[in-house]
């Protein structure tokens, strides 16, 4: 079974939000002192892959749209035990809009070989505009499936289930596919071992231009689908009355009076 | 005897012993079977990995005489003190005695005569012969009525205690019944064989003691041979192993006691076959004494959790013994010191070692969980009287989980994620690394336009600036060293974890990056001096960057706080002088500064001269000092609420009736904070860093400060 | 003049999710001058047609046995050809469902449009649709400019008005030839739950990872939610370590909801876990750290031990009656 994961590079979502800045001119996050991770939900398409691989054999290969720094998350893929990765080197608009990425994949994607199953994560954790895979299956002309959280493959037919607003729902398809993946207890990224971290510097990690997947530059401007006009921080005032007492009966008694209320007039 | 003048105080050897002779035929296998038993022991060690620990003489034989000869670890314990030194030295002059004998009867000499005779061969082994006796009285009274927990109880241990005792009674009895028989004039300066001799007198036969004599005299021989041989294969081995242990111990501290890793041939990371532990750690197996010392201060232990330093020492040790043949089989490949991985080693050989079962096995004492509750505070360590390095084996086991099997506690590989990513341990932090200096206007190394201006470093560390707790310590610390005109600058946002909890949590790839590249952005700013609040970082600094390039002089902010009060740059106004604290204060030695770095006066100093507080201890301090529970990434996970060492450690400061807990350390503000709240009741306790009690001091007034220029 | 088309799925019924996407769908299409259309994607009750029939210019039911149970394939090409037989159209609104979300992007690749997700404001002014919502898990608001039409959106229905009623429209069942699907969906478990969802709740009790583990869930926080008569949701951490099942996750990637109170309870407020509550009427936490970030949103809080407030708390407000 051959599986491609797609992965995103993103500005650390857990960085304070003290710090995070914007910059007006180019309607982008300031990167400042923060660091550059992979995306969670593409981690969890990893390992939702490297589970699959380990079940039925095969391989996975990670593919990444991105900048030089972005090796750092195929590398760390890699580590994760991910065969092989390939990395599109990104040309103009430093955020392109989701039509313009799917493009660039479906061109890696249909350049790499063929696949049984391409993962992708829901969304990504900046912008998560989370467009990009039913971009891509469009493109691909690939089945596909959203909130996914676990994949069993059986000779070729998967079974993916996935979850919805009221439960889970199951599904089957005979490959090819697409599925995207959302977080769930089993699918928790891996933590490389340092053997295969070590490991991971041996491992084929190619670099292709557009041009070496039949682009251009002008074919995926990136803001022929959407464009960012405006981005700011918004500003929230709320003044938190922490509950004051003598005692802690008293404490939750005050609290209880200012629950109350709202109870009574919702029931 | 008629080569001896008359009137000269001596002896006869071997009088009223027919064919005594017979025991030289008798010693020479008695000394084989030990000999072989010692030998298969020194086989085994050979199995180890390589590790230089017969260099820098001077240091050791300083050490083998305080560790050995003056049994300086021993005695901490008054009751084990007394027996056990008795024991030793007694053997030891009772092994002196033999020795003149021998000189006298086989080599002719005739020293057993006049004053020497009878101030040493007689009236001092006498008296070192009964505290072996008492000692043995001790020992057994130890192990038949008080029964400490931390003792192993066996069945050897208890036939040792009564053989010695044995060997030495019998012995008393054949100086008794000689002394009587032959009327000896200098019976009296062996008062014990005296006692017996009189004793005797009044109640048997001179005949009757000539002939109990001799058999008496033969069986003591025989008990005596008969535990020279058999002490090899005994914990008694520990007579030989011990002070050899002590010999080869590590000379350079706790702080500096992991040892680096091979990345490029190590053919394992980490540890989890008996070969991969250097030869050292395979003779500590051998050198223990199971004394339970370590056991008995582990704060995991104390806790209630089931790490046994004691006990993972024993499961090695019998691991060892009982994988024998398969350790001899790898000695091609590891054997006299050349490593297996690069030598012409045997195929066979690497088999063999892969054939070796794995020492971290679940439900042992080196079950995972256990292995991930130490706290590596190296009390263990300086418990043992042997100089066993527990800590190390430890960590050696977690290299292997975390680095070969990435398997450990979910909090720890929490914060090894964020170190990874983020170059700090704390995911989910509010802040950021310059956020705690707001206002204060320090200079920073990176926007300096000579940074070789800065004749200090203030390291901030990770649990300084990005934990909300300390970020008041580090604050304190930066106003001090400004008010005080230090020249010093921070590193601001290049500043990055120096891989301390990386390392002790068994990630010793990701501490190396992390040191490596701190090291090139100190290097590259010219850095000399460094001061830190943070004990971990101190150690990193003092005990593990020279390694890797990084030669600096480090300070613990309590050390160099010290020095500019003493200087006279700091507290040195009237108004300051008036200033001083009225506080009950106790102070928490932090491992990494006291134990690991042997720092335990500058916050004491600080604490009774400049802030004149009155100042208590707990019986756990110092040396002896309990961890707070937050080292070795014990901070990053969640103990059980019934297991909390923090709260352990609390009650027993808050014994003390202080109305301060005084720490020098940012994990153990955090832990020991958490653990007084606990702990206190209605009392009003808090936990104060030495920089926050100084500017308490000092007086914190922003304004007013003098700012340096 | 340009067109509205609101896609709903008939199963969902009229529901608030519907009204909120309807009453969007009408001030823009009165903003740019054109006609409201509604499209079931299956079979939809009487309620639900009058709802839409009382406010769209037309509507169509798209009514035959592929769709009478949602398949991603179906429905996709079932909503690309009724849309497609709408002329003129400059928007087309999803309401913000598993389907829907699943829908969008692939139906404006199929109509040659563009797309977004989770948008919280939309306007057409001169025929520039203008999309808002939440950037950067919440820390901050971005505006979109769509290049392409029409324009698919999902919108946080719920949060939104609903439609004025107006003229009423035509009605019209439909059905089309449909490829035979690769995927289908064989099997679903509809997780139980009492009461409302936590979508339509007006009070969520929510916890999170200091309570930890699944006791608390089950013992205090249950009870207090009974009393308060809520709806008991969770924080990623709580769900991620499978305490309490993944649909109770609340924020950036779980559900987003606005109830009347929202009750925090060892939850820390991550930017995340804040961008699918932050518009709560009213939020009120417990939690141990008073620099929790949730307490930045609060109209109060209590700085406690869980332990030590939700079964007394739940003690009161039940003899408050
Ligand atoms: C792309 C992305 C999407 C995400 N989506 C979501 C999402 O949809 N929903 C979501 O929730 N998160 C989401 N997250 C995760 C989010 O960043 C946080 O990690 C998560 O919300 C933390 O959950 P928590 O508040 O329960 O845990 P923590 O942050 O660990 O907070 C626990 C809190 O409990 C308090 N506490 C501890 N013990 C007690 C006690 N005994 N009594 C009272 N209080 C106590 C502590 O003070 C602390 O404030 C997402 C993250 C990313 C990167
Ligand atoms: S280092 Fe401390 S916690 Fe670890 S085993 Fe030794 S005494 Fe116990
Ligand atoms: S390791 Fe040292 S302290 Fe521990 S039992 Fe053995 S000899 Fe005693």
């Amino acid at each position: 079974m051959k599986i491609l994961v797609c992965i995103k590079q993103i500005l650390d979502p857990d960085m304070p939000a003290r710090d995070f800045k914007v910059n007006a001119e180019t309607k982008e996050a300031e990167r400042g002192g923060a660091n550059l991770v992979t995306n969670i939900f593409c981690e969890n398409a990893l390992e939702t892959a490297l589970q699959i691989k380990e079940k039925t054999s095969g391989k996975v290969t990670a593919l990444s749209y991105g900048t030089d720094d972005t090796e750092d998350s195929l590398r760390k893929a890699l580590a994760m035990t991910v065969d092989e990765a390939a990395l599109i080197l990104r040309e103009g608009d430093s955020n392109p809009d989701a039509e313009a990425v799917a493009k660039v994949l479906a061109a890696a994607i249909t350049k790499l070989g063929e696949f049984d199953l391409i993962l992708m994560g829901r969304e990504s954790g900046d912008w998560g505009v989370g467009q990009t895979g039913g971009l891509l299956a469009e493109e691909l002309g690939l089945p596909s499936l959203a909130f996914v959280d676990s994949i069993e493959a059986n000779d070729g037919t998967l079974t993916m289930r996935r979850q919805t607003d009221s439960g889970t729902e199951t599904a089957t398809v005979t490959g090819p596919a697409l599925a995207l993946i959302t977080n769930n207890e089993f699918n928790v990224p891996r933590i490389p071992k340092t053997r295969d971290v070590m490991m991971s510097y041996r491992k084929p990690l190619e670099k292709f231009s557009l041009a070496d997947i039949g682009l251009s530059a002008e074919d995926v401007s990136g803001s022929s689908f959407y464009e960012v006009t405006d981005l700011s921080i918004p500003t929230k005032d709320v003044q938190c009355e922490f509950v004051e007492g003598d005692s802690i009966d008293e404490k939750i008694g005050v609290l209880a009076s200012k629950i109350q209320p709202v109870v009574a007039a919702n029931s | 005897m008629s080569s001896i003048p008359a009137g000269v105080p001596t002896r006869e050897i071997y009088w009223n012993v027919p064919f005594h002779d017979l025991l030289y035929v008798f010693l020479v296998p008695t000394l084989a079977i030990a000999a072989w038993g010692v030998y298969r022991r020194v086989r085994l060690w050979r199995a180890g990995q390589p590790i230089l620990r017969f260099d820098r003489l001077g240091e050791r034989l300083d050490l083998f005489v305080k560790d050995v000869l003056a049994q300086g670890r021993v005695v901490r314990s008054s009751y084990a003190a007394f027996f056990h030194t008795g024991l030793v030295i007694g053997f030891l002059v009772l092994f002196a005695a033999t020795t003149v004998v021998a000189i006298q009867a086989d080599l002719k000499i005739p020293i057993m005569q006049g004053p020497f005779y009878l101030f040493f061969q007689s009236l001092t082994v006498d008296l070192f012969g009964l505290y072996v006796l008492v000692g043995c009285a001790m020992a057994g009274y130890r192990r038949w009525k008080t029964k400490p927990a931390k003792l192993v109880y066996t069945d050897e241990a208890t036939r040792l205690v009564l053989l010695i005792g044995v060997i030495s009674l019998t012995g008393f009895l054949c100086e008794g019944w000689r002394i009587a028989v032959t009327d000896d004039p200098w019976g009296g300066w062996s008062p014990v064989g005296f006692v017996f001799a009189a004793a005797s007198d009044s109640m048997m036969s001179d005949s009757l003691m000539k002939t109990l004599h001799t058999g008496t005299w033969w069986f003591h021989m025989a008990l005596s041979f008969g535990f020279v041989a058999w002490a090899p294969y005994t914990k008694m081995l520990h007579v030989l192993t011990s002070p050899l242990n002590i010999f080869t111990a590590n000379l350079d501290g706790y702080g500096a006691s992991l040892k680096p890793l091979d990345f490029e041939k190590a053919e394992r990371l980490g540890v989890n076959a008996l070969t991969d532990f250097t030869w050292k750690d395979l003779l500590d197996l051998d050198a223990c004494t199971e004394c339970g010392r370590c056991t008995a201060v582990c704060p995991a232990n104390t806790v209630g959790k089931t790490l046994s330093p004691r006990d993972i020492i024993l499961d090695l040790r019998e691991l060892m013994h009982n994988n024998a043949p398969a350790l001899l089989t790898t000695l091609g490949a590891n054997g006299a010191g050349t490593k297996g991985a690069d030598s012409s080693a045997p195929a066979g050989a690497i088999d063999a070692a892969a054939t070796l079962p794995p020492v971290i096995r679940e439900g042992t004492p080196l079950d995972p969980e256990a292995l991930f509750s130490c706290t590596t505070c190296a009390a263990c360590m300086e418990a043992c009287p042997v100089h066993i390095e527990q800590l190390p084996k430890i960590i050696d086991a977690r290299r292997y989980l975390v680095m070969e099997e990435a398997e450990f506690p979910e909090g720890m590989m929490n914060a090894i994620t964020s170190l990874e990513s983020r170059q700090h341990p704390f995911p989910g932090t509010q802040f950021n690394r310059t956020d705690w200096a707001e206002g204060l206007g320090l200079d920073v190394l990176g926007d300096m336009e000579d940074p070789t201006e800065a004749e200090v470093v203030f390291w901030v560390g990770c649990g300084g600036a990005l934990v909300e707790r300390n970020r008041s310590t580090v604050r304190a610390t930066a106003k001090l060293l400004k008010r005080a005109g230090v020249k010093f600058a921070i590193l601001g946002r290049e500043e990055s974890c120096t891989g301390d909890p990386a390392r002790r949590i068994g990630n010793e790839f990701l501490y190396e990056m992390l040191a490596k590249g701190n090291v090139e952005t100190l290097n590259k700013y010219g850095t000399k001096q460094i001061v830190t609040s943070c004990p971990h970082c101190f150690n990193s600094f003092k005990n593990e960057y020279p390694q890797f390039g990084g030669d600096y002089q480090v300070h613990h902010h309590s050390q160099y706080l010290q020095e500019l009060v003493e200087d006279g740059r700091l507290l040195n106004g009237k108004d300051d002088v008036e200033k001083k604290l009225d506080r009950k204060v106790v102070y928490h030695d932090p491992c990494y500064l006291g134990r690991h770095n042997g720092e335990y006066k500058a916050p004491r100093a600080l604490l009774d001269g400049a802030l004149n507080t009155k100042r208590e201890e707990v019986a756990r301090s110092g040396r002896d000092s309990f961890c707070c529970g937050g080292g070795g990434g014990m901070m990053y996970i969640d103990e059980k609420p019934d297991q909390r060492v923090n709260q352990e450690r609390a009650s027993q400061l808050l014994e003390s009736g202080a109305d301060t807990v005084a720490v020098g350390c940012p994990f153990c503000a955090t832990m020991l904070e958490d653990g007084v709240n606990a702990r206190k009741g209605d009392r009003e306790v808090s936990v104060m860093d030495i920089a926050e009690l100084l500017l308490e001091a000092a007086g914190d007034d922003e304004a007013s400060a003098p700012v340096a220029e | 003049m340009s067109n509205v088309i609101v896609v709903l799925f008939g199963n969902n019924g009229w529901d608030r999710s519907a009204e909120g996407a309807a009453g969007t769908g009408q001030r823009l299409a009165q903003s740019t001058g054109g006609n409201l259309n509604v499209v079931f994607l299956g079979d939809a009750s009487k309620e639900a047609r009058d709802g839409a029939a009382a406010c769209a210019a037309s509507v169509v039911v798209v009514n035959q046995p592929e769709l009478a149970e949602y398949q991603p394939e179906a429905a996709l090409e079932a909503a690309q050809k009724a849309c497609a037989e709408i002329s003129d159209t400059s928007v087309v609104l999803f309401g913000n469902d598993t389907y829907s979300q699943e829908l969008v992007p692939r139906l404006a690749h199929r109509l040659g449009g563009c797309s977004l997700a989770d948008v919280q404001g939309v306007t057409a002014d001169g025929g520039q649709v203008l999309a808002t919502r939440s950037a950067y898990g919440g820390k901050a608001m971005s505006t979109y400019s769509m290049k392409k039409t029409p324009v698919v959106l999902w919108v946080r229905a719920r949060a939104m008005d609903p439609a004025t009623p107006g003229a009423g429209g035509s009605l019209e069942e439909k059905a089309y030839e449909l490829a035979t699907p690769r995927l289908t969906i064989t099997s679903r478990d509809v997780l139980e739950s009492e009461g409302p969802s936590l979508e339509d709740a007006s009070i969520i009790v929510s916890g999170g990872r200091g309570l930890g583990g699944p006791e608390a869930f089950e013992n205090e926080l249950k009870g207090l939610a009974t009393a308060m008569h809520a709806v008991q949701g969770a924080s990623r951490a709580a769900c991620d370590a499978g305490w309490v099942p993944p649909n109770w996750q609340v924020g950036q990637t779980g559900k987003k909801v606005a109830p009347e109170l929202y009750l925090a309870i060892a939850i820390s407020g991550a930017s995340q876990h804040l961008l699918g509550m932050g518009d709560s009427k009213m939020i009120a936490a417990i939690n141990t750290d008073p620099d929790a970030p949730i307490f930045k949103h609060c109209s109060f809080g209590i700085v406690e031990d869980y332990k030590n407030v939700v079964a007394p708390l739940t003690e009161k407000l039940n003899s408050m009656g």
